[in-house]
């Protein structure tokens, strides 16, 4: 049977990678979400430019909304890392 | 500059004898941007109806229909081609009468023959195909046909197949599938038709050939290439006319165009039995020299005066006004929307930031000089229009990478000699130490980027307003752009009372007030709170957009993120090719070795490709967004019509 107890060394080092680990899921479900909103919105809006082309900047800014969760998330991860 | 190109609105009226001097005018001028009349029954048009086309019209227009058909079958279009030779207009028109029949006939002829020929082509190798199966049966292919009392079937099958009835048959298993030729009795067809049909018998016709199906096949072959060495000439024909044609026909096209937009002038002017009028827009600068040039083509006999602008009704045509390195980015501006007369051009901002963005995120001497390369071979085949536009604005961004490069200290993802004159972007990839990248300071750096871009765009907001609001909305519209300022700085100022940033000002030593708040903290709150009354004022709803001010801000954080992970991507590049590839090889060369060093080398060379595009596309959507979404949306509404003057720039004719 291995040593059940855990050096200090060994306990700070899982704690960074914890961190680490946590600020990836942050930014990668963020990702996950953004494009799961954007899924939808993005199709409507190709077809609609195809429509009309003058209503791109229009399209273009619904389909960036979700955008935000994502910065958010890389916003958490930088915050967990630095 | 940040202001469209001034215009005057033009009224013309004068008799219809004098509409084709002042058309002729009009068009050779290139100013004039016809508001078209519309029958809606205005009070001051009462009795004006849309003019009729000139005569000749009908004739000018079916003339062009035929130059185009020919352009369209010698594929020849005017971006193509150099304006190499300049032609007078009345030798064309006399050419236009002399040897377009004779043009258009031996076209004619060329393109039917074409399609004979292909046509002919197909049938042969449909001929073929039909024959090849028959290729290994030892029989004429006469002699499988024409009978009376024997029935042949031939076609593909699934495995051999035995009737138990008098036959003759021929079996040849092949990969393509089983061919089978049997010949019966005609009695005994229906036996051997289910014996087939259960082997899944499908049929293929007996070709209408005597002798061997080889020796068909072989004389259908040759026919073959005689057929395909008349397309061949027939192709080198038309090649040969369309060098010979070309010119001729662009010169026509551009003539006939012209006289087709004149005589069809009328459509758009209001017209009495008697008179005509034109109304439509001009550069202030042109007006003086326009009026002069139809005053002495028609001799005076017409009245040209200048109208005032009414604002609220009135749709006027937006000409950009931009120094000529701004050119480029108009584009970019005309495909979110080209601005209202009566505001902002932002096209002279966006042509500064947007490269800067660009060179930001990239960043890097070796990508600069990769895209400078390519933009500089792209120049050859785009020479004007849209393309070329494209082209230019690559190039700048080719020399903001560059000189971000420079500063960064980055050279497909190696340091410079030097040290990153601004934060650094090496990252500790591959476990070889070095500085790290100064995340913190790029992030901080970003985020005031956004912080000066979004002021700037809320304070040409309330620029924007001022100019185009009217009453009350103007103060109400005019304070809610200042207060959506005061809650962004209010917010920071809060912050930086709190929280010591790196890079930011630091407000927490400021005197304290009472319990934990400072003079700060309690300034920003105020700021907050006014900014809000000032929004709210115009619109209550708007208040639910506040969190937009954060997540607008903080999206500038793309500028370092986007970048960072090209850098990644650079430096694993160079690690996996040179660090485990090419360096453990080099240490003990052998033949074996020199072939894992060029591997080595080549995915080097096609990852920093991929990188390079990868940062090109993703740098400049990235830096685009930022200008669309972050930028536009504080000030900019668009919608304005874009200016279109009466006539043609000439390329291929002259008078």
């Amino acid at each position: 049977m291995a040593d059940a107890t855990m050096t200090l060394e060994m306990i700070q080092a899982s704690q960074v990678g914890l961190k680490a680990v946590g600020a990836g899921l942050a930014v990668g479900m963020a990702g996950i979400g953004t494009g799961v909103a954007e899924m939808g919105i993005g199709s409507a809006a190709v077809g609609a430019v195809a429509e009309d082309k003058d209503i791109f900047g229009l399209a273009l800014l619904f389909t960036v909304i979700p955008e935000t969760i994502v910065i958010f998330g890389l916003v958490v991860a930088l915050l967990l890392l630095f | 500059m940040l202001k469209p190109r001034q215009m005057s609105r033009l009224f013309i009226a004068a008799s219809k004898d004098q509409m084709e001097p002042i058309i002729q005018e009009l068009y050779r001028h290139n100013v004039f941007h016809i508001e078209d009349f519309v029958d809606q029954a205005k009070e001051e048009y009462a009795g004006f109806r849309i003019g009729m086309p000139l005569s000749g019209a009908s004739e000018v227009s079916s003339e062009l229909i035929k130059i185009r058909s020919l352009s369209a079958a010698y594929m020849v279009k005017p971006d193509d081609e150099g304006p190499e030779t300049i032609r007078r207009t009345y030798e064309i028109r006399s050419l236009i009468e002399q040897d377009l029949p004779v043009i258009e006939k031996e076209t004619e002829g060329l393109t039917a023959m074409r399609s004979r020929l292909e046509n002919e082509e197909k049938d042969l190798e449909q001929k073929i195909a039909g024959l090849k199966h028959f290729e290994n049966i030892p029989v004429d292919l006469d002699l499988l046909r024409g009978y009376e009392s024997i029935v042949v079937f031939a076609g593909f099958i699934a495995h051999d197949v035995v009737p138990e009835v008098p036959h003759d048959r021929f079996y040849y298993p092949s990969k393509a599938g089983n061919f089978i030729v049997i010949a019966v009795p005609v009695e005994h067809r229906v036996t051997v038709e289910k014996a087939l049909n259960e082997a899944m018998f499908q049929q293929v016709q007996i070709p209408e050939e005597t002798g061997p199906a080889s020796n068909a096949i072989s004389s259908y072959q040759l026919q073959t290439i005689s057929i395909k060495e008349q397309i061949e000439a027939n192709k080198k024909k038309l090649a040969e006319n369309r060098e010979k044609y070309a010119g001729f026909l662009l010169a026509c096209d551009e003539l006939l165009t012209t006289d087709v937009s004149k005589a069809e002038a009328p459509l758009r002017f209001a017209t009495t039995d008697q008179a005509f009028v034109a109304e439509g827009w001009v550069p202030v600068d042109e007006v003086e020299p326009l009026t002069r040039a139809v005053n002495d083509a028609t001799g005076g006999k017409c009245y040209i005066t200048e109208i005032p602008i009414d604002f609220e009704h009135d749709s006027v045509p937006v000409e950009y006004d931009n120094p000529s390195f701004v050119r480029p980015t108009q584009l970019i501006v005309d495909i979110y929307s080209r601005p209202k007369y009566s505001e902002i051009d932002p096209t002279l901002i966006v042509a500064f930031i947007f490269p800067l963005f660009f060179g930001l995120i990239l960043g890097d001497v070796g990508y600069g000089l990769l895209l400078l390369v390519v933009s500089l071979l792209l120049r050859r085949y785009f020479k004007r229009g849209d393309g070329a536009q494209l082209v230019n604005i690559l190039m700048i961004f080719a020399i903001s990478t560059i000189i971000f490069g420079l500063l960064y200290s980055e050279f497909l993802g190696f340091k410079l000699l030097w040290h990153p004159l601004i934060f650094s972007r090496h990252m500790n990839i591959g476990g070889e130490g070095g500085e790290g990248a100064a995340i913190p300071g790029l992030l901080v750096m970003a985020i005031w980027i956004g912080i000066i871009q979004i002021t700037l765009g809320r304070i040409l907001g309330m620029i924007n307003h001022a100019r185009m609001d009217h009453g009350s909305h103007r103060v109400k519209a005019v304070f809610a752009n200042l207060g959506w300022l005061l809650v962004m700085w209010g917010i920071l100022v809060a912050i930086w009372s709190y929280f010591a940033i790196p890079y930011m000002p630091d407000l927490m030593k400021v005197p304290q007030i009472a319990a934990g708040l400072n003079i700060a903290t309690i300034t920003g709150i105020l700021m907050v709170v006014i900014g809000v009354i000032f929004i709210a004022r115009e619109n209550i709803l708007d208040v639910f957009e506040l969190p937009t001010i954060i997540s607008h801000v903080l999206s500038y954080a793309r500028l370092v993120a986007v970048g960072l992970s090209s850098v990644a991507i650079a430096m694993v590049v160079n690690f996996i090719a040179i660090g485990m590839i090419i360096e453990p090889q080099l240490e003990h060369l052998s033949i074996v070795g020199i072939v894992i060093i060029i591997v080595g080398v080549l995915i080097f060379i096609v990852g920093h490709i991929g990188n390079a595009a990868l940062g090109l596309i993703g740098g400049a959507l990235q830096s685009l967004r930022l200008q669309y979404v972050e930028f536009f949306t504080k000030f900019y509404k668009g919608g304005g019509q874009k200016y279109n003057p009466f006539g043609i720039k000439r390329r291929f004719t002259e008078e």
